[in-house]
């Protein structure tokens, strides 16, 4: 009684056309591996793998994009096939793989990432010192003016030694995103960058007060300035603090990337 | 709504990290199906329990696997008459130590080197120890499915003296020998014969990258959106307490890894997104342990051992993974 076999669409070989005549295994793949090659050179020609990844790893982003492309080149040009050989256990039906792995490329596509912003950082928790954080420094230079320390330099600084009155009088410049602490007065605001040690999943952040002639209401929270001052120590909180005391503050756009690393 | 563009954010990126090494980690176990004999292999295997133990769970070295192709290449080796510990060894310590893992654990974790070594360093000790357990039974066949098991090589002396005593399908061969078509090696030779050409090789090794590839991205894509959710959407103090907790962390991570099932090639990323909030120890738990036994992983050993088994190798795995990280916990972090 072989006719009344159950059926088993994916298991059996395709020996007369399917029922969905236009419905081809290999075409489908070969749409899924496009789509995702071409949000890695969304991503990758639009810069916003700088959102997303460590410049250092960006590489194998895009080879992967380049891999891709070559093997949805590969699945298009193949032609029509045999169900693959080799019983492979898997946990998901191959149907409903690529139907995920279609959507997400599709959204990956559509979807421009976002750099975070400061409640990210405050659900995450800004850390004003680098012990909690895993990133120790590489390479400590003293020689380095303090006015060229970025955000994460001075953490680093400050890391080795938290003393805030060593740094009185300092000139410093640097640039981040407002955060308005709760916690604070209405006089401090918060200079913030995240930091990357791999990928978006990583950052955390960390910032430096910056004490205002004005309330912090002059400056949005998550408007990018440009902070140009020197070093002081202030009590904010009742906790001693090295604290800019700004010359000039001036509004800028968001970088190309956000982060520092 | 920024939550739901922060979560967005995060869940690609882990997506945009992974992809590659999910890649380059399909890429290598279709190369090995078709171009690596195991029965070489065996024959180079220490035949003591523990070298043997030592050598299985090294292997991986030359097979870059991870969890969801060891299986497979397990039970390619238990049919061709590996002994246990090297099998057991290999199930265990293969979908970790091995080069393609390492890279990228050591991408995720630079900034904290010593999670990397600790990774490869506890795999090895769990693996080993339970291979080495598992290598007091000599004969594995009562512990596997008795499919696996009518494909084994009987031991020696337990064979039929004729061989027309046996059953199966054969065919004749020089010498008056004959070539059982249920052998495993014969099953492989129908499937991939050595004597194909480079050009169809090649074809059958990108096909089986791209079915792999499926498969596991999906799972990726499921498991870096769970470690996005839980990243924005789970009020941080929660996260602390369970995280901060020297042993509900452990346990917390262990329970993740077990239930996620993300591919070891790729969870190192998935473990980064908790490095801020959970103790060293947990995310070591999760990246000793998860590779070894997970969802996805009971559904592919289930293929090749009795139920009984893998509950066995589950409970001495997770408690070996406990205790050692705990001892991390305590008196190392």
């Amino acid at each position: 009684m072989s006719a009344k076999r159950p059926r088993q669409p994916a298991k059996k070989p395709i020996k007369k056309p399917n029922r969905v005549a236009w419905y081809r295994p290999e075409l489908l793949d070969a749409l899924v591996l496009a789509a995702w090659s071409l949000a890695f050179f969304r991503y990758w020609l639009t810069g916003k793998l700088f959102l997303l990844l460590h410049p250092d790893y960006m590489w194998l982003a895009n080879g992967a994009g380049i891999v891709l492309l070559g093997l949805a080149i590969f699945k298009l040009t193949q032609g029509r096939r045999k169900a693959p050989i080799g019983g492979h256990t898997t946990l998901l039906p191959p149907q409903v793989s690529s139907l995920i792995l279609l959507t997400i490329a599709v959204v990956a596509l559509i979807y421009t990432p976002q750099a975070f912003a400061s409640d990210a950082a405050i659900q995450r928790g800004i850390s004003d010192s680098l012990t909690l954080t895993r990133s120790q420094p590489q390479r400590f230079v003293r020689q380095t003016s303090s006015a060229d320390r970025t955000i994460i330099d001075w953490m680093r600084t400050l890391n080795v030694y938290p003393e805030p009155d060593a740094y009185t009088g300092q000139a410093v410049k640097v640039s981040g995103f407002v955060i308005h602490p709760e916690e604070w007065p209405e006089d401090y605001l918060m200079l913030s960058r995240f930091v990357l040690t791999c990928c978006a999943a990583d950052a955390y952040p960390v910032g430096l007060p910056v004490q205002l002639a004005v309330s912090r209401q002059a400056y949005n929270p998550d408007s990018w300035l440009e902070v140009e001052g020197q070093m002081v120590t202030t009590t904010i909180n009742g906790q001693r603090q090295l604290t800019i005391e700004p010359t000039r503050l001036e509004p800028i756009p968001e970088p190309r990337n956000p982060y520092e690393y | 709504m920024e939550k739901f563009s922060n979560g967005l954010t995060l869940f690609f990126s882990l997506l945009v990290e992974a992809i590659p090494f999910l890649l380059i980690g399909v890429a290598f176990s279709s190369l090995l199906l078709f171009f690596v004999n195991e029965r070489t292999l065996i024959k180079l295997m220490p035949k003591h329990p523990l070298l043997g133990a030592l050598a299985g769970s090294l292997m991986g070295v030359f097979f870059p696997v991870c969890e969801c192709g060891n299986v497979p290449v397990a039970r390619r080796l238990i049919v061709q008459g590996a002994p246990s510990s090297v099998a057991v060894g290999f199930l265990l310590a293969a979908p970790t130590i091995n080069p393609v893992v390492f890279w990228a654990t050591w991408v995720a974790f630079r900034g904290q080197p010593e999670i990397v070594f600790l990774r490869v360093g506890f795999t090895l000790l769990i693996a080993v120890t339970i291979a080495w357990v598992f290598s007091q039974q000599r004969d594995m066949r009562p512990l596997l499915q008795p499919v696996v098991a009518r494909q084994m090589p009987k031991p020696r002396g337990a064979e039929p003296a004729n061989p027309l005593l046996r059953s199966g399908t054969f065919l004749m061969q020089p010498g008056g020998k004959t070539l059982n078509m249920d052998d495993p090696v014969a099953q492989e030779m129908i499937a991939s014969g050595p004597d194909k050409p480079f050009g169809v090789k090649l074809q059958l090794v990108l096909d089986n990258m791209v079915q792999e590839m499926k498969e596991l991205g999906a799972v990726l894509i499921l498991g870096s959106a769970i470690a996005a959710f839980v990243q924005v959407a789970i009020p941080r103090d929660w996260i602390l307490a369970l995280g901060q907790n020297f042993i509900t962390s452990i346990l917390a991570m262990m329970l993740l890894a077990a239930v996620v099932s993300i591919c070891s090639t790729v969870d190192s990323f998935f473990a980064l997104s908790f490095a801020s909030t959970f103790t060293t120890g947990a995310q070591l738990a999760f990246l000793v342990f998860g590779p070894m036994i997970d969802l996805k992983n009971i559904g592919l050993l289930l293929t090749l051992f009795k139920p009984r088994v893998i509950f066995y190798i589950f409970v001495l795995a997770a408690q070996l993974c406990f205790i050692l990280t705990l001892f991390i916990n305590f008196y190392v972090s």
